[in-house]
């Protein structure tokens, strides 16, 4: 197993609360990884560095190869990274349908961008009934699928998923997640940031706790399921 | 009579209309007004003046010299707006990318964008003097000065230039409006526009976007000063000053950052301007602002803008 995402002794500086410091993670190729933690852990601030939207302090992240520490957020999606961000963030004065094109923004193949959106709307038939609404209308679990479908418009090779059960009634959130199997299933890598560990952990294969800014505990997800500490803390 | 004055009105209008949009599509993405827009207006004026081979006054450090060629009068405003389009963007690099990379505050970018202006109106002044200019006759490919839409016995005569002024901006509205609902770039403007990050996000250069934002609304504002002294004159380094002030009245009146609101409050302004009577023509644009501000008392958000939304 080669390693699609390689952190090596990340540090972000981020006025006290979501800081990182000195996280070393690694996501292999077809794998999914749960990062699980407290609110204001640094969850949100580690994905949002990946993407380019915040500078580490030091460390490196290498993609696929390649270093992309310097990079714009708008390259690493060009390599295939996307991002569904933590509270959606619909453009909510577009369409369903503008938010799903806009996701494919980078791709220059016309056709194949109008198979994926019909894919995504088999995928999601509650979008498809509302492609030409404002995203702003949708109801919070349509728009948590919004938010999933645009990140896929992209054909990523790794997803970045930032809280999707958030706020969501546990039907949708069941729903979210046989997504999240389907996507595994289909081979992309997904590195899944989740406040609810168990249900994280039980559709992941690897994943970390992060507490305070570090990584305090990693391991297969059964094991960490196990984890009496992880227990405590997370599975109450 | 009046209904020459509402044409003259819907011209001026429609000029302050796409010198507004100049001003709305920056501020729709950087949240910011830039105030050296006057002064990219006035320089859109300059540029088509020197670049149909008119000759430069007694003043200034080119004094009387003149290009060695003269372009046709719509060939040179178009490359004229675009040379303006192009200092937009030297513009966005000088004085606000800088201030934006080290997260200063909007009012120190709004600061900064005044001392261009400052500066931009200072270089004219120097460069060609503060005298008044006016386009030579003939430009309009020998339209007659006016036609007369009047029955036999009363004639009305409408002057030309008011017509082709606001047909012209016109187009540039319809123009503008296509480009940002129709094309891949317009709709990553108005993602940029609603959320900079998710922009990001989604593998948008946001960057880029802001330069060519720059270059539309210096491309507009450049046409925009072009087509005033078509219809009047330049009226030296200082006029995009006054014109700058009003194309903020059009777009508070309209609503921050929205495209159908520049256009209806510049629309409107130009019309309430025109109708003001010839005997206290002096309090012109006490008139306008005394508009601005009755109908800001009904709606602070201005007649198109959205009520309290979470930008702004």
């Amino acid at each position: 197993m080669s390693a699609l995402l390689e952190i090596r002794g990340l540090s972000v500086a981020y006025g006290g609360i979501g800081a990182l410091e000195d996280v070393d993670l690694e996501v292999g190729a077809g794998e999914v990884v749960s990062l699980i933690g407290a609110n204001g852990a640094g969850k949100t601030t580690l994905l949002r560095t990946i993407s380019r939207l915040l500078r580490q302090r030091s460390g490196t992240i290498v993609y696929d190869g390649d270093d992309i520490t310097r990079a714009a957020p708008f390259e690493v999606v060009r390599r295939g990274i996307a991002h569904s961000p933590e509270g959606r963030r619909m453009l909510a004065r577009l369409t369903v349908l503008d938010n799903l094109r806009l996701g494919a923004y980078t791709r220059r193949d016309g056709a194949a961008v109008a198979e994926d959106l019909e894919q995504q709307f088999q995928r999601f038939p509650r979008l498809s009934d509302r492609r030409g609404q404002s995203a702003g209308t949708l109801s919070g679990g349509e728009q948590q699928m919004l938010a999933i479908a645009r990140a896929l418009m992209s054909r990523p090779r790794l997803l970045l998923l930032d809280e999707p059960s958030l706020g969501l009634a546990p039907r949708l959130v069941r729903e979210i997640f046989d997504i999240v199997d389907e996507l595994h299933a289909a081979g992309v890598t997904i590195l899944l940031v989740e406040q609810n560990a168990k249900l994280a952990l039980s559709h992941a294969d690897r994943g970390y706790v992060l507490e305070a800014g570090r990584i305090t505990l990693s391991g297969p997800a059964d094991d960490l399921v196990a984890d009496d500490r992880v227990r405590r803390a997370y599975l109450g | 009579m009046l209904l020459q004055q509402l044409v003259n009105g819907l011209a001026i209008g429609s000029v302050y209309a796409i010198f507004a949009l100049g001003y709305t599509l920056v501020f729709s993405i950087l949240r910011v007004i830039n105030f050296a827009h006057g002064a990219v207006f006035t320089l859109g004026a300059y540029f088509t003046y020197l670049l149909i081979g008119a000759r430069i006054g007694f003043n200034g450090l080119l004094a009387q010299s003149a290009l060695p060629f003269g372009l046709p009068f719509w060939v040179a405003a178009v490359l004229g707006a675009l040379l303006a389009g192009l200092v937009g963007v030297v513009i966005e690099r000088l004085a606000f990318r800088p201030l934006r990379r080290r997260g200063a505050d909007p009012l120190l970018t709004l600061v900064s964008s005044l001392g261009v202006a400052v500066a931009l109106v200072n270089a004219i002044q120097y460069l060609v003097g503060a005298e008044n200019y006016t386009y030579p006759p003939g430009a309009l490919f020998g339209l007659p000065p006016a036609i007369d839409i009047g029955a036999t016995g009363s004639p009305l005569p409408i002057r030309t230039t008011q017509i082709v002024i606001f047909a012209v901006s016109m187009v540039l509205v319809v123009l503008l409006t296509l480009f940002v609902n129709r094309t891949r770039t317009g709709k990553a403007l108005r993602a940029v526009s609603e959320d900079a990050d998710t922009a990001r996000l989604l593998g948008i250069d946001v960057d880029r976007l802001i330069l060519l934002t720059f270059f539309v609304s210096g491309v507009l504002g450049g046409f925009a000063g072009t087509l005033v002294g078509l219809s009047v004159s330049i009226a030296g380094p200082y006029f995009g000053i006054a014109f700058g002030l009003k194309g903020l009245a059009v777009i508070v009146l309209g609503g921050l950052g929205d495209i159908p609101g520049a256009v209806v409050g510049g629309l409107l302004i130009g019309v309430a301007e025109s109708l003001v009577p010839s005997d206290v023509i002096a309090y012109r644009d006490a008139i306008a602002f005394v508009v601005l501000f009755v109908i800001l008392l009904a709606r602070p958000q201005g007649l198109l803008g959205r009520a309290a939304v979470q930008k702004v």
